[in-house]
């Protein structure tokens, strides 16, 4: 298996010399490649990166997130999606192309202060992101506990092919809403496991960058320990679990464990 | 001109009707009770540079405090007695919604409401701060840096400025030769009460003590009381465009005594074991 | 008779109690501020500051926005405690300067190519001012700037050097700032070893000022290992493990 090397660094710090290719988080001067985030530098024979520990959410196609309805105009709802830019979610996306600011009452889909889950459907940059609430198991959100993590632990939270996001589930019978830039809905029948939940999700954002991270969770729901040692024994260091690899990849993963997750769900 | 404006924090609905919910059970979204205040810390003497100071969290509202003292020309109509300036600001590092610039009107009410409950107890005995009189007094200035933001202004600022107050060192000034000189050294302040201020705010049919920011998002109407050592009120303000029956504010009145005797006793204590050298 | 009292006394130690060539003690905590993206409190001989950064964020007015890069707000102010007589709460025009060259500072470490249409506040309230705040403030806002998670190209530590009775001395107080020769506040890039900040004031000839240069640079390489220190406290506490 190809060594991964790693370590702690702060921005502008060496994350490694030579010719590999830097990858995110990091930028080329010379012969070094140097981190721009506080994080863990990881680097092998494809490359070199920084999983950051600290950042606000920015925008990509694709991503699924969970967003606060702020106001709307005639033609388009402004939306808190906890990132630099406010979204928009486009009437026609809810009305379809023969929308009417005159016939259509927008008030009556959505109103200040509802939480929806959308999927970024544009995002290049030169404008704010657009949203669409058109796909299965996307739009308002009715009830549920609203909690907040850094948007750099949401990969970690989610886990290798949503495994540790699994086992919170099963083991505390939530269904958990996750969008990528933070936001997060627990909604399950009883307070106790909604509870558990939440604080299971506290403990991953706090350890993150910590080893066997899995194991522990499962020790603080009580999942079985045979179900332990299936998982968990190869590896000593978790971050492996989560690929942080490039942003295309992520997203469409995280699209695709989202679809699983809610269809699981009880809606 | 005063102008009603849009609210800048949108509480998330589902956010709004589960404070709803669970206020009616008689529980808060944090966890306390309606009438329960949060945890209080005070640092006493953070400012070595000021006469007196102190850094206050009420939860995770955070506000240092810092005295200096002039002399100056007495107030018009105020001949014999020391000057007390009390001014506050919401610092840009204390909230994502704090723009910088002169002080808006709810931060200028925040000083003043602060100020009134301090003056009317006659906490500071302005008399005895006097050097010349209708000519020259001690003009004491206690101003608010406010760094963190999570509701509740009015008490957290009104504690860190009679925990300030009360554990300062006044300087000694003398007049020689027409002159005022700064004698080096330094006195007890003359303290006569402890104002306490408690403020209670109305969300729906509901009445909470100490509210942090959603709270404050979601409430209809606010009353701040002082209270003095004696347990009487000296200072009232109410806010926003909401309003309270006669009861309620009765019972308000109640609590804001009770609960005031309560915190005199923690800010006494800290006080007492925190006095600057 | 003395005329003016000796800022160095024949031990050669200083009005505080310092070598010539010794920083005032400095301490940072990073993220004392709750409701900010990043922060630090840093402690700098008499100094306390405080450093908050918001953002990146939306700009408000929005068209102040720039579509290639993001706009960087700095407010560097004194609350009216912080100094020996009391400072009016409106910002002087010393605070105004000092916010740009702070700004200007800061800014090449920063990669705002990464965030156009959005903005980045650095919000820097001296609650005590002692000599040398300034570079305090720097150095403190540099650490809440990796708090926030802001792309980086380095961190940026600052630190003055200035002559005091004839000699070059590091991190001038403020009984030499006020009395002594000259005050050179310096602020650097550790690894990319670029300048991004520097003001003189006082008489230096070519040799002393290399000399002060250099010197100043020394100090702002130990102000860094200070900065660095309280980042991997902060984030990875106890867990040397992988660094060793």
């Amino acid at each position: 298996m190809q060594e991964i090397k790693r370590k702690y660094v702060i921005p502008g710090d060496i994350v490694a010399e030579g010719n590999l290719r830097p990858l995110v988080n990091v930028f080329r001067i010379g012969n070094s490649i140097v981190a721009t985030r506080i994080g863990i530098a990881e680097s092998n024979k494809d490359g070199a990166k920084v999983i950051p520990l600290s950042g606000i959410y920015f925008p990509r196609a694709n991503d699924i997130v969970i967003g606060k309805i702020l106001d709307h105009s005639s033609l388009s709802w402004s939306v808190d999606i906890n990132s630099c830019f406010n979204a928009h979610l486009p009437a026609q996306d809810i009305f379809g192309r023969d929308f009417s600011p005159a016939h259509d009452d927008m008030g009556s889909q959505l109103s200040k202060g509802d939480v929806i889950v959308a999927r970024i459907a544009i995002f290049d940059r030169t404008r704010d992101p657009i949203l669409t609430i058109q796909d299965k198991d996307l739009g308002k959100i009715p009830t549920g506990e609203l909690i907040k993590i850094s948007p750099t632990r949401v990969p970690r939270l989610i886990g290798k092919r949503g495994s540790m996001i699994q086992i919170i589930e099963q083991a505390s019978s939530t269904r958990i809403t996750i969008g990528q830039n933070g936001i997060i809905v627990v909604s399950g029948k009883d307070k106790e496991g909604i509870n558990l939940a939440i604080n299971a999700i506290h403990i991953v954002e706090v350890e993150a960058h910590t080893s066997n991270l899995t194991q522990r969770i499962k020790q603080l729901l009580n999942v079985p320990e045979s179900e332990i040692e299936n998982d968990d024994t190869k590896r000593n260091h978790e971050i492996n679990d989560t690929e942080m690899n490039d942003d295309k990849a992520i997203s469409n993963k995280i699209d695709k464990e989202m679809g699983m997750m809610n269809s699981n769900g009880t809606k | 001109m005063s102008l009603s404006k849009k609210s800048t924090i949108i509480v998330e609905n589902l956010r709004k009707k589960q404070m709803i919910e669970s206020i009616s059970a008689g529980k808060r979204l944090d966890e306390r009770s309606l009438d329960e205040t949060r945890p209080i810390e005070i640092e006493l003497d953070v400012i070595k540079k000021a006469s007196g100071s102190a850094w206050v969290k009420l939860g995770k509202t955070e506000v240092v405090a810092g005295i200096k003292v002039e002399t100056g020309e007495p107030f018009e109509g105020l001949e014999n007695s020391g000057a007390l300036i009390i001014t506050a600001e919401v610092l840009p590092i204390a909230s994502p919604h704090i723009e910088p610039g002169p002080p808006d009107e709810e931060t200028i009410e925040l000083a003043r409401v602060v100020d009134r409950g301090v003056r009317e107890s006659e906490m500071l005995e302005l008399s005895k701060l006097v050097l010349v009189p209708g000519k020259i007094v001690y003009t004491n200035f206690v101003d608010c840096s406010i760094i963190n933001v999570d509701g509740n202004l009015f008490d957290a600022t009104s504690y860190a400025v009679v925990a300030a107050l009360a554990s300062c060192k006044l300087p000694v000034f003398e007049i020689k030769d027409d002159k005022v000189v700064d004698t080096g050294r330094t006195q007890e302040p003359p303290i006569t009460t402890i104002p306490v201020s408690v403020t209670t705010v109305k969300i729906g049919d509901y009445l909470l003590l100490d509210p942090n920011t959603e709270e404050e998002a979601c409430m209809d109407a606010r009353l701040t009381i002082t209270t003095n050592s004696k347990g009487s009120i000296v200072a009232m303000q109410k806010g926003l465009k909401g309003y309270f029956t006669v009861d309620e504010v009765k019972s308000i009145a109640d609590k804001a005594i009770s609960k005031g005797e309560e915190i005199r006793a923690i800010l006494k204590e800290v006080i007492h074991h925190g006095k600057k050298e | 008779m003395v005329q003016n009292r000796s800022l160095i006394d024949e031990s050669g130690k200083r009005s505080d109690g310092r070598i010539i060539d010794e920083l005032r003690e400095i301490k940072i905590i990073v993220g004392i501020i709750k409701n900010a993206d990043g922060s630090a409190l840093i402690e700098f001989g008499k100094n306390k500051i405080i450093a908050a950064v918001y953002g990146p964020r939306e700009v408000h007015p929005k068209h102040m926005a720039l579509s290639d890069r993001c706009v960087v707000r700095c407010r560097y102010h004194m609350s009216p405690f912080s100094t020996d007589t009391r400072k009016s709460p409106a910002p002087s025009r010393r605070e105004t300067e000092i916010s740009k060259v702070i700004r200007e500072a800061l800014e090449p470490a920063l990669m705002l190519e990464d965030y156009p249409r959005a903005a980045i506040d650095i919000f820097i309230e001296v609650l005590q001012a002692d000599g040398g705040s300034r570079c305090a403030g720097i150095t403190a806002a540099s650490v809440a700037l990796a708090d926030a998670g802001i792309n980086m190209r380095d961190m940026v530590s600052a630190c003055a050097a200035g002559k005091v009775d004839d000699k070059i001395v590091i991190d001038i107080n403020d009984t030499e700032d006020k009395e002594g020769g000259a005050d050179m506040p310096v602020a650097y890039m550790p690894n990319l070893k670029k300048i991004t900040l520097l003001q003189l004031d006082g008489e230096l000839n070519s040799n002393e000022f290399k000399t002060c240069l250099e010197e100043a640079i020394r100090g702002c390489l130990k102000v860094f290992e200070i900065q660095r220190s309280s980042l991997i406290e902060k984030y990875f506490g106890d867990e040397k493990g992988l660094n060793e």
